[in-house]
């Protein structure tokens, strides 16, 4: 027996591999399954975003209202932005658009104005939270209301910065000048633009025993063949001839090594998933799609972390890493939140 | 961190920072976030205003001590290089901390974070440096951005304190430039008009390193150049250094200069200079004036070294001068009847006798021999009882060895063969009626020969104040107070200057010493100065206590001043300030001297090549 090292910290709440396998097909696009050098990044590609989000529950709530009937609800707070960066290294990377919001998410059927909270001094601000509603009466409902919120604001973002990416077979001059890199799997409603999933943790194997060895032989910057698959199939159309997957988005994906694994790590470690949008059954990889997932392991290599850094490297980017702590900083002290909050609770039952 | 945003509302025209809510901001000591696009160095005179919660302000005014810049938002050293990569976002922090040298009302509330900071300029330049409480002022130097730095000279003149120090390395530290511009400002500014004392306030000064202060007289060929190249550095245009500080640009006036002879015998008494061939004045004492005078302590520079020495030098002083009273008739020898040569175990050469057997001392040499017969030789070797008063014949023969040891040096200065009319005009007069600035070169003279001029004429300067008291200040320039007033031992002249340093504040004489290290001098005499300046020090020093004035970052910046620039401390203003000043108008070498006819050079080309 062998004992490896999964390389993410513990208290993540995940480790870096799962490998639950995909019950669903997945296509080869690309030829044939072996290792594809990466490409120098091209002089067109002049910007490059980092889009991430960071949801925060403040105070679990309990609202009576005058009927006395009671419902859950939840104050929190959610900050989106990007990092903006020139790939070639010509500029300083700045943050864009980082800003947070407040949420009151509630349940029900209350008209509820926003709730302002007014600091004691001055120079502290204001806290406003605007009511959301949300379906149900789960408690963690709240919480679930807010992440999609922020899953929202982080596509419409991510929409906004990207450039449009038409998915032609050939189009050598389509490609793009600003491409975002979403945290995460691309979502509903970005299609057509430049934007690319990154996964940072393993947890769905798409490969299966028999490509699976060509993760472990990756070199650094390398990347795998191109595959497409269908979000959400469960492998039950499949017997059908793939009509019951139709409908549902589709996906290309590849993988990328951004750093060696050490020898007591897993043989994975250094290695990430990258995700785009596929127009529906197509047998063929577009040329943009083919282009960004050259340079994916030139930039990728370039904004990965280092592991004295980040615990979580070289998945967890270097603009990424900067971009979360921004945000917490725009979100504010959880801990003094919390006591505005109590406090302004205490005071609205002193007026009363 | 900072976004691509506009930049901030509060940065006006004057703005150019906000006080941090990061670190402490006390009363006493802020840190302040410069804003984008402004600039901060360090001695900028900052003024902040915050508001009490009943609506009125208080003012705060400083020094900025410390700046600093560093990227925020990162943790780790070596992401700088991703930062400059540009795959890592960080903005740079750039932050000064203010000495506060004032307090306006004097209500000690702390700043508040976010209170604007704002560049100090006109009333609150003046309100920072405590100018609106000093009646009269002269210019101290310029400060980094320009403005003249208001020195009190109720500090300077004795009145509430007295005595300039300036500590610095030579060569590097400039010490007598600046004691020399501060002479400079005071003597050709406005301040000795305001009080109408502008013709009897003198200066007496000590040239002991080359022959740099024999052309104070006369303009400098390059200051011109200097003051333009500096001016174009700056950008102060038209307005040179000497016009912003409201000074002309010009030598000092009224000045004598005084050198000792070359040689020790001779009626031609030359002065001993090689580069200045007029306007020197040779200075000599006459053996009678020595002894009338009682000069004799002077000759010892380690006095104290014995307690029977000190004895034998007080009595054999008095024995002296009896003997210089007893003379009649003109002349500067010393008449004596009771010494028989041949009783000498060496009998001096060229002994003058006269009709009656007496002997005429006509020089240093047979004092000396006279004085070894009547304590050592007289009564078959029992010596003048008068003379010796018990004294342990050792310690007589110490005291004639010592004399015997510095004989070669005085003796240029102690003439016994002069007329009365040359010892009269040779005497050194640091007083003479017409003359501001009197310069005593004594570089060329050997140690013990130094400390005799020195001791000897501050003496006469201090007795003549003693007589006439605290009106018409006298300013006294002596550099290597190391060497005068050393911490450890005693002698004539370190009594005299710690005289001057504790009561020549209330007699108007007012001392303007240097040295290199003011932990090696008497700490009376540092201690005393009102005004005190520290040019570029050894590191090691300036960590001793007596630069515990400066706070620790000028203590560290001490270390690496430029020529020209000194850190200047006064009572009025708690913390020190940086100051330049201008290049000397007055030439410091022969070849810096501007020839009165100088005729441009094109002119003189043309002429050459025969146009």
């Amino acid at each position: 027996m062998r004992i490896r090292l999964d390389p993410w910290p513990v208290d993540t709440h995940s480790a870096q591999l799962t490998l639950t396998p995909f019950r669903g097909n997945v296509f080869d696009v690309e030829g044939t399954w072996r290792a594809i050098a990466p490409r120098p990044l091209p002089s067109s590609l002049r910007r490059v975003l980092v889009v991430d989000g960071k949801p925060r529950m403040e105070a679990r709530l309990l609202l009576e209202d005058d009927a006395q009937e009671l419902s859950v609800a939840g104050f929190g707070a959610y900050a989106v932005g990007a990092v903006d960066l020139c790939p070639h290294g010509t500029r300083q990377a700045r943050f864009h658009g980082v800003e947070a919001r407040r949420l009151l998410a509630h349940s029900g059927d209350l008209r509820l104005s926003a709730e302002e909270l007014i600091p004691k001094n001055p120079q502290t601000g204001r806290l406003i939270y605007d009511p959301l509603r949300f379906r149900g009466t789960d408690v963690l409902g709240a919480q679930a209301a807010i992440q999609k919120a922020m899953l929202d604001a982080e596509r419409a973002l991510a929409s906004a910065l990207a450039s449009a990416l038409p998915l032609d077979e050939e189009d050598p001059d389509m490609s793009p000048d600003t491409l975002v890199l979403q945290d995460g799997p691309v979502r509903v409603g970005e299609q057509g633009r430049a934007v690319l999933g990154y996964i940072k943790s393993l947890h769905t194997d798409y490969l299966g025993a028999d490509r699976n060895p060509l993760l472990r032989d990756l070199k650094c910057g390398e990347r795998t063949p191109i595959l497409r698959f269908t979000v959400g199939d469960t492998g039950e159309g499949a017997s059908a001839g793939g009509g019951q997957a139709s409908g549902r988005e589709q996906r290309f994906t590849w993988f990328v090594r951004l750093a060696e694994a050490e020898f007591y790590q897993h043989p994975l470690a250094g290695v990430m998933r990258l995700e785009m949008h596929a127009p529906e059954d197509v047998d063929f990889v577009p040329r943009a799609v083919r282009d960004i997932a050259d340079l994916s392991g030139t930039l990728l290599c370039r904004l990965g972390s280092v592991p004295h850094k980040d615990g979580r490297a070289p998945q967890n980017l270097v603009p990424t890493a900067a971009l979360e702590q921004e945000m917490g900083r725009r979100l504010g002290n959880a801990e003094l939140v919390t006591r505005r909050i109590r406090a302004h609770l205490a005071g609205q039952r002193a007026r009363a | 961190m900072t976004q691509s945003s506009p930049i901030p509302p509060v940065l006006t025209l004057q703005n150019i920072g906000l006080i941090m809510g990061t670190e402490d901001a006390t009363p006493t000591g802020f840190w302040f976030a410069v804003l984008p696009g402004a600039s901060v160095q360090m001695d900028d005179l900052v003024a902040v205003q915050t508001t009490k919660p009943d609506g009125s302000p208080v003012r705060f005014f400083g020094i900025v001590d410390h700046v600093r810049t560093r990227h925020e938002g990162v943790k780790f050293d070596s992401d700088v290089q991703d930062v400059i990569d540009g795959i890592l976002p960080a903005s740079v922090s750039y932050a000064a901390r203010v000495l506060v040298t004032r307090v306006d009302p004097e209500d000690f509330i702390p700043p508040q974070p976010g209170d604007p900071v704002r560049h100090a300029v006109g009333e609150e330049l003046a309100l920072a440096l405590s100018a609106d409480k000093m009646d009269y002022t002269f210019a101290g130097g310029l400060l980094s951005d320009g403005q003249v730095l208001p020195v009190n000279y109720q500090f300077v003149n004795g009145e509430q304190g007295g005595h300039i120090n300036i500590s610095g390395i030579s060569g590097v530290a400039t010490k007598t430039s600046y004691a020399l511009f501060l002479l400079h400002s005071i003597f050709q500014g406005a301040v000795l008009q305001q009080r109408h004392e502008g013709h009897n306030t003198r200066a007496l000064i000590f040239n002991v390193k080359g022959e740099d202060l024999l052309f104070l007289d006369q303009p400098n060929a390059r200051v011109d150049e200097k003051e333009n190249q500096v001016g174009a550095r700056k950008g102060y245009g038209a307005q040179g250094r000497y016009a912003r500080l409201g000074l002309p640009q010009r030598p000092f006036q009224n000045v004598q200069f005084l050198a000792p002879p070359r040689s020790a015998d001779g009626d031609a008494i030359v002065p001993d200079v090689s580069q200045r061939s007029g306007g020197v004045t040779a200075f000599v004492f006459s053996l009678r004036e020595f002894c009338e005078r009682r000069m004799l302590a002077y000759v010892f520079s380690d006095a104290a070294s014995s307690l029977n020495l000190g004895f034998v030098i007080g009595n054999v002083e008095e024995r002296l001068f009896r003997l210089a009273h007893e003379q009649k008739g003109g002349g500067t020898g010393l008449s004596v009847q009771d010494w028989r040569p041949d009783e000498s175990g060496e009998i001096p050469e060229d002994l003058s006798f006269d009709a009656l057997g007496g002997i005429t001392i006509t020089n240093f040499g047979q004092l000396i021999s006279y004085i070894e017969y009547k304590l050592l030789e007289e009564h078959d070797g029992e010596g003048d009882k008068k003379w010796v008063q018990k004294q342990n014949p050792g310690t007589l023969r110490a005291f004639i060895r010592r004399m015997r040891g510095v004989q070669k040096y005085l003796s240029p200065l102690i003439r016994g063969d002069l007329s009365a009319e040359q010892a009269a005009r040779y005497r050194p007069d640091v007083l003479k009626a017409g003359i501001q600035t009197t310069v005593v070169d004594i570089h060329n003279l050997s140690s013990p020969a130094q400390m005799f001029a020195v001791g000897v004429l501050l003496r006469e300067v201090f007795e003549h104040k003693e007589k006439v008291g605290r009106q018409d200040t006298v300013f006294v320039v002596l550099d290597e107070l190391n060497k005068y007033a050393p911490r450890d031992g005693d002698s004539p002249i370190k009594d005299v200057l710690l005289d001057i340093a504790e009561r020549g504040r209330s007699l108007g004489i007012i001392l303007i010493g240097a040295q290199q290290t003011a932990s090696e001098v008497e700490r009376r005499i540092v201690s005393n100065a009102a005004i005190r300046v520290v040019g570029r020090l050894d590191m090691a020093e300036a960590e001793r206590p007596e630069y515990r004035f400066l706070p620790q970052s000028f203590r560290q910046r001490a270390g690496i001043l430029q020529p020209g620039t000194m850190l200047v401390s006064q009572p009025d203003v708690p913390n020190p300030v940086l100051v330049n000043y201008p290049f000397p108008a007055w030439a410091t070498r022969r070849d810096e001297v501007k020839v009165a006819d100088e005729r441009p050079a094109a002119e003189v080309g043309a002429e050459l090549l025969g146009l």
